[in-house]
Formats: structure tokens, C-alpha cells, sequence
């Protein structure tokens, strides 16, 4: 059968059959070990033990895999050390990216930011990076992330909400007062791809205004179809493929133009957190990349060229193994994806870096001192499966955004783990575990597993279009909704273990005043001062852009340099590409 | 009370997050109501489709920082058009223990926090209207 037309899996699974391997454990050892480990179950584990001998962890979003009760190399008997795992910084990088990880270069820390103006975020950030974070994330406020201006009536009342407000690359200038773009590292929470493609412009639009070239500067920007599509609720949708043209248009425009930028960042993140399995999570995002790096090769471009600054960005939740494992197995089904299914030639191609943010939706309102030790449980775990970044939610995230206190202890907890615990010095510490391995090993064939089924139903943007995703998200998160109030699910402080008499209060963040005028002012202003001649002729070229199907990113940066606000360039992509509606989720 | 008991729901305003209103809708069908969901919409379409499906409860949702002036306008357009006393009004989000607060003042029935069960809300809504009709 001709290449093109076999699935992932079915390459993957072609390509591991060839390969000779060379078990770790000699047999006659495992024949010996099996004939004591079965006369141990049979005499020493107790008969209820023996009976009840796997076990479910069951966890919020978690993947419902069943644990034996104990590990031996029984369950890994034809493992090959160089083949599974390889040495850190070595294919199949099961056990880091990188050889010395941590020792070489600290994770980031990398906390999200965003509320109210974008001078009131600029303190924030500031305020952050003065206390040792070593990136900055701002987070968009609603109307922003939704695509509407803040003099827009469907914004009222939720200017600076929930995020910052930036209407023009004049918010934009503000939110990076002080800050050299060419000494830190952004990552604009720009969720979606029409989104990046109006606000990632408005970034370069401020880097030309201030004399730096655009190959200083470094970054990521989110980009992903699955959080415009899918994992979101909006009052209106483009069509998936336009959509997902748009994700392309600006891994294309960025990977020529912005060298050192990451273009995309597959998020599993929020999928996950809306309600789907770590399998789930991580497949939709596997499925996303393998169809845009296919998409760049249609466009012409080399796999290596787009493949080198690819990201991914996933949520580590409560069950602590599964997500050490995840994070091992995802990075190693990653590389033999690069490897075996795209011919890819350059190593940096075939690593899965990743950003992870502690699981929002495990956190609990109640008692909500104990999201701290959750949060702290959920960074650890991250650490051990070797991600490049993290940022830890903060305890007070179920009231709302986090005080200044409740994020600098978020930071904390990352600093604590890197400076006190000592785990950092050792590169991938569980690697080896019988269990650990067997688990990543069980991890990799069900992301896999999903791949598969995601590819043969027509690829990643059939599987939005015909609501296959958004069906079991919704499935997700109605079953798990029913295992918490059934207490099959058990949250400390909820629904077990409740504080009689309830305990005291928590200061809550209070949004800064004004906010909502300060910004009609100055899209007021903005909007006096621009020429308006130029604003409408770079609309006029953008909408053009986008019926011939041209990559619009040219168009777009020119429409954030003549200073066209977010929610006129939103109004060219939904006039030129119509409205989608999507799937009903119940 | 006769019929079927017939439900709006909304996510108000542009909030992106809607695994509880959807989770809630659900709920809420398979308790035998009639649920209509909106999705994202603003105070004024809210009680709009709620004069034109003539429903018993309208229940939204904010989980983004908006609940104190999208709610408050909510309430106000109802009194503005007389349904405020006939519909029922629930709230349910991320916000602070005062604003819950504020919220039942600014006159919500209901406010369900984060952490509400859905036997919860769907009680919570059986015995108002059945308060209500004994009137």
C-alpha cells in the first residue's frame, strides 16, 4: 500500500516490527521471576487482594486505566532499554529532551497574567518578573479573546474581565511598557487562530515601532483550531476549514518571518480541562500537528523547517503516575511520528517540547487552601515527566482571578520544587520503574489508539466537523459530574473529609475600576488620530486576501500597523468566510 | 402547576466556558423539563426569547468576571418588562462569596457556586415553582 494512504498507526506499527530488539531481562530470569511471582499471588496476597487485584484511579479528567497492584518485569518482559527509552537527550527521548534537563536550563516559570487595562497587567508582569518568574503570559480579557472591540455593546460590562483588554497595537504598546521585547520571552495566550492572526500582528506592529527587528524577538503564541472550534462557547464561529486554513496561515508567516517564535501550540490544555481523558487530550492534539505540519508540506515547505518550533501545551491533573507517564509517552510517540511517519531529518523536529498548567478544573471551592497542595502535587508530577515550562493555578481560582499574593505563591511553589526538593538534579527519575515504564508504555498505544480513529474518520477537522470531539467532550464531563456527586470521584473537602463549620473566608481579587472607559477613550482617540484612509484600504486588502485564499498575515500585520482595532479585522474574516454553527453539546 | 416546566438557559454575556451550563441543561431535560439554551447572549435577547417562549425559569451562567453587571442588567430588563415576579432567576459561576451575596440582592432567586450538584439546582427549581404556584 502506497505510504500516503496508510494511517499513522498502521506506519508506526510497520516501521517498530522491523526494528530488532534486544529484551533488557534474559529469559530464563523471567521464567524464574514468573514462577515465584505466581506462588507469592497465590500464597502470600491475601484472597480479597488477589480478587480486587486491579485497581481504577478515579480522578477528575482522569483516564480511568486500571493498575495492577503491583509491577515487575513481567510486565514489560520484552523491554529494550535503548529502544523504549534511550539515554536523555536521545531518540527516542522518552526520558527528556534534553541530555542534562533541568541541570542545564531550569524549567520556565511561566505565569499567567491578565486583568483589566493593559496598563493594570503591565504592573502585574512587572510585578512577576521581578520576583523570579523567567516568562511572561498574558492572558486576554473576554471581548478580546471573542474578537470584539471594548466599545463593541456586546462587550459591556466585561472589559478587563478575566484578562486584559487590547483593542489596538496602542493597548498592546501599553501592556509591554518597560518591558524590552527583546530580552524576554512572551507567550501571547492568543487561544485562537483568528485571534493570532489579528493580535500576534498588533506584537509585531509594537517591535517595528520600537526599532527591533522581528528576529530578536521570542515567544509562543497558541494558535489551535481545537480552542476556536471546540473548547469554547462565542456567540460566532468561522468555518473549521477557514479556521484551520487561518492556524496555517500564521505557522506559515511566522516559521519566514519570526525565526525564533513558536507558531503554534497544540493545546490539549483547555480541551482537558472542558472534560475529555488525558488520552483524549493528547491524541486531538497529535491529530492537529500531524494535519498541519501535512498542510505545510502541501504548501511546499521542507518538514524540518516547520517541525523544528512546534509546541505543545498540556494540562497535568491528580492522578500522579498517569501524568508522569503521559508526558514520557506522548514525547516518544511524538518523535516516532516525526521520525518514522514524516522522514523528518533534524533532531530538534523530533522533540516534543511542552508548556504545562496545572489542572484549573481539579481545584475545588471549597476549603480552597487545599488547591495549593493539589497544585503543588500536579507541578511535581510535570517535573518529573520533563516539561519545558510551567505555570501552577493558584488556590483562590474558583472565586476568581488570583489575588497578587495567591499568584506570587503559585510561583512559589514552582521555586520551592526547583531550589529545595533537589528533584531537578537527576534527568527523568522514574525512568525504569516496572510500573512507570508499563504505564507509559499502555499510555502511547491509546493515544495511538485515538490517532487512529480520528485519522480514518477523515483527519482532525472532519472530526470537529462532524462533532465527533465535541460529542465526547460532552459524554466526558456529563459521566464525570455524575462520579463526583456519586462520591466515586473523591475530592477532599467535598464531598469526604468536610471542615464541620465550614473555614474562614479568603481575601478574593477585586477588578480595578474604570477599565471599561479608560479603553472606549482610547479607541475614541485612536480612531480620530489613525488615517482613515488607510485603515479602510487595509481592510478592503484583507478581505480581498481572504476570498483568494492568500496567506493573510501580510494583511493583517498591515492592518495593526495603520491601527485597525481587533474587532474590524474580526468583521473582514466573518464577512469574507460566513458563520459555522456548531454542534449542539447535548 | 401544569405542564411541563419550561427552562432558558444562557451563557451571559461572551463567556467562553460552558461545561456547567451545558452539564446543568442536561440535568434539567432529564428531570422532564423543557430547556431551551440560547448560548452566549446579552441581558436584553435573554428576556426577549424568555417573554417569546413564555418560560418559568431563566437560568445563566458567568464564569469570567461579568456576573455583577451583565446580572444586574438581566434583573432590570425583567422588572422593565413585568416578568420579573412571573419568571424565576438563577445564577450560576465563578465569583466571590460577597458577590453571590450581592447577586441575591440585586434579586436572583437562586445562586448556585461552584460545587452545586445538579439535584441541587433541579430541586431548587421544583420547589420555587411549586412555592410559586401555591401562591
Amino acid at each position: 500500500m502506497p505510504e500516503e494512504k496508510r494511517t499513522t498507526k498502521e506506519i508506526l506499527q510497520a516501521k517498530l516490527a522491523d526494528q530488532e530488539r534486544i529484551p533488557l531481562y534474559n529469559s530464563e530470569a523471567l521464567e524464574k521471576l514468573r514462577e515465584e511471582f505466581d506462588q507469592w499471588k497465590n500464597t502470600v496476597v491475601g484472597k480479597q487482594d488477589r480478587e480486587n487485584w486491579y485497581a481504577t484511579p478515579h480522578t477528575i479528567i482522569g483516564s480511568e486505566i486500571p493498575r495492577e497492584m503491583l509491577y515487575t518485569p513481567l510486565n514489560n518482559p520484552g523491554f529494550d532499554c535503548m529502544q523504549d527509552l534511550g539515554n536523555s537527550g536521545q531518540e527516542p527521548f522518552t526520558r527528556g529532551i534534553h541530555a542534562n534537563m533541568y541541570r542545564g536550563r531550569e524549567f520556565t516559570m511561566r505565569q499567567l497574567t491578565g486583568f483589566g487595562g493593559p496598563e493594570d497587567t503591565n504592573k502585574r508582569m512587572k510585578f512577576m518578573l521581578e520576583h523570579g518568574a523567567t516568562g511572561l503570559n498574558p492572558l486576554f480579557d473576554l471581548p478580546t479573546i471573542q474578537m470584539y472591540d471594548s466599545d463593541d455593546p456586546i462587550s459591556e460590562g466585561q472589559v478587563g474581565m478575566s484578562g486584559v483588554a487590547i483593542d489596538s497595537v496602542e493597548d498592546m504598546d501599553l501592556l509591554f511598557k518597560d518591558i524590552p521585547l527583546d530580552e524576554v520571552t512572551v507567550s501571547l495566550v492568543t487561544h485562537y487562530p483568528s485571534n493570532t492572526a489579528i493580535l500576534f500582528p498588533m506584537y509585531l506592529a509594537l517591535a517595528e515601532r520600537r526599532g527591533i527587528p522581528w528576529n530578536k524577538l521570542r515567544g509562543s503564541v497558541q494558535n489551535d483550531i481545537t480552542l476556536e472550534e471546540v473548547v469554547r462557547s462565542g456567540p460566532e464561529y468561522i468555518p473549521p476549514q477557514d479556521c484551520f486554513r487561518i492556524q496555517c496561515d500564521n505557522i506559515e508567516f511566522i516559521r519566514q518571518n519570526v525565526p525564533q517564535w513558536n507558531f503554534v501550540t497544540y493545546n490539549g490544555y483547555n480541551l482537558r480541562e472542558f472534560g475529555t481523558s488525558g488520552i483524549t487530550e493528547m491524541a486531538a492534539a497529535v491529530a492537529n500537528a500531524i494535519g498541519s505540519i501535512e498542510d505545510m508540506i502541501k504548501r511546499g515547505h521542507d518538514v524540518d523547517w516547520v517541525a523544528e518550533r512546534v509546541a505543545f501545551f498540556w494540562s497535568p491533573a491528580s492522578d500522579f503516575f498517569e501524568e508522569v507517564a503521559r508526558i514520557r509517552a506522548v514525547r516518544r510517540l511524538w518523535y516516532r511520528i516525526m521520525k518514522y511517519r514524516f522522514n523528518a531529518k533534524s533532531t530538534r523536529s523530533m522533540w516534543m517540547r511542552c508548556h504545562v498548567q496545572t489542572s484549573g478544573v481539579s481545584l475545588m471551592r471549597q476549603e480552597p487552601l487545599n488547591n495549593i497542595i493539589r497544585a503543588a502535587y500536579h507541578a511535581l508530577a510535570s517535573v518529573f515527566g520533563g516539561v519545558q515550562s510551567l505555570h501552577v493555578d493558584s488556590y483562590d481560582e474558583a472565586y476568581s482571578v488570583p489575588t497578587e499574593e495567591a499568584a506570587l505563591l503559585s510561583l512559589r511553589t514552582q521555586q520551592i520544587i526547583q531550589a529545595e526538593t533537589g528533584v531537578t538534579e537527576v534527568v527523568d527519575p522514574l525512568g525504569g520503574s516496572f510500573y512507570v515504564e508499563a504505564l507509559t508504555n499502555d499510555i502511547e498505544g491509546r493515544i495511538l489508539d485515538e490517532v487512529d480513529e480520528i485519522e480514518k474518520m477523515g483527519g482532525y477537522v472532519a472530526a470537529i466537523e462532524k462533532g465527533w470531539l465535541h460529542r465526547k467532550i460532552a459524554d466526558h464531563f456529563y459521566r464525570e459530574q455524575s462520579m463526583v456527586e456519586r462520591g466515586d470521584i473523591k475530592l477532599v473537602g467535598y464531598n469526604i473529609y468536610k471542615a464541620l463549620g465550614g473555614v474562614p473566608p479568603i481575601e478574593v481579587f477585586q477588578y480595578p475600576e474604570g477599565v471599561e472607559e479608560r479603553q472606549k477613550a482610547r479607541l475614541a482617540g485612536l480612531r480620530k488620530r489613525r488615517d482613515n484612509e488607510k485603515v479602510g484600504n487595509a481592510l478592503a486588502a484583507l478581505g480581498e486576501a481572504c476570498k483568494r485564499k492568500k496567506n493573510i498575515l501580510p494583511y493583517t500585520v498591515e492592518c495593526a500597523r495603520v491601527g485597525c482595532s481587533e474587532g474590524e479585522i474580526f468583521r473582514v474574516f466573518k464577512k469574507a468566510y460566513g458563520l459555522w454553527k456548531p454542534p449542539m453539546l447535548w | 402547576m401544569e405542564g411541563r416546566v419550561k427552562v432558558l438557559l444562557s451563557k451571559l454575556g461572551l463567556d467562553v466556558h460552558n461545561r456547567g451550563i451545558i452539564t446543568v441543561a442536561k440535568a434539567l431535560r432529564d428531570a422532564g423539563m423543557e430547556v431551551i439554551y440560547l448560548g452566549n447572549s446579552l441581558p436584553e435577547e435573554i428576556i426577549k426569547a424568555a417573554i417569546q417562549e413564555d418560560v418559568d425559569v431563566i437560568g445563566v451562567s458567568s464564569l469570567g468576571g461579568a456576573h455583577l453587571t451583565l446580572g444586574s442588567k438581566l434583573i432590570e430588563g425583567a422588572k422593565r418588562e413585568g416578568i420579573k415576579d412571573r419568571v424565576m432567576f438563577t445564577i450560576g459561576g465563578v465569583f466571590s462569596s460577597t458577590d453571590a451575596e450581592k447577586l441575591q440582592q440585586i434579586g436572583f432567586d437562586e445562586v448556585f457556586e461552584p460545587g452545586a450538584t445538579r439535584e441541587e439546582i433541579v430541586s431548587s427549581i421544583l420547589e420555587f415553582i411549586s412555592s410559586k404556584a401555591g401562591r
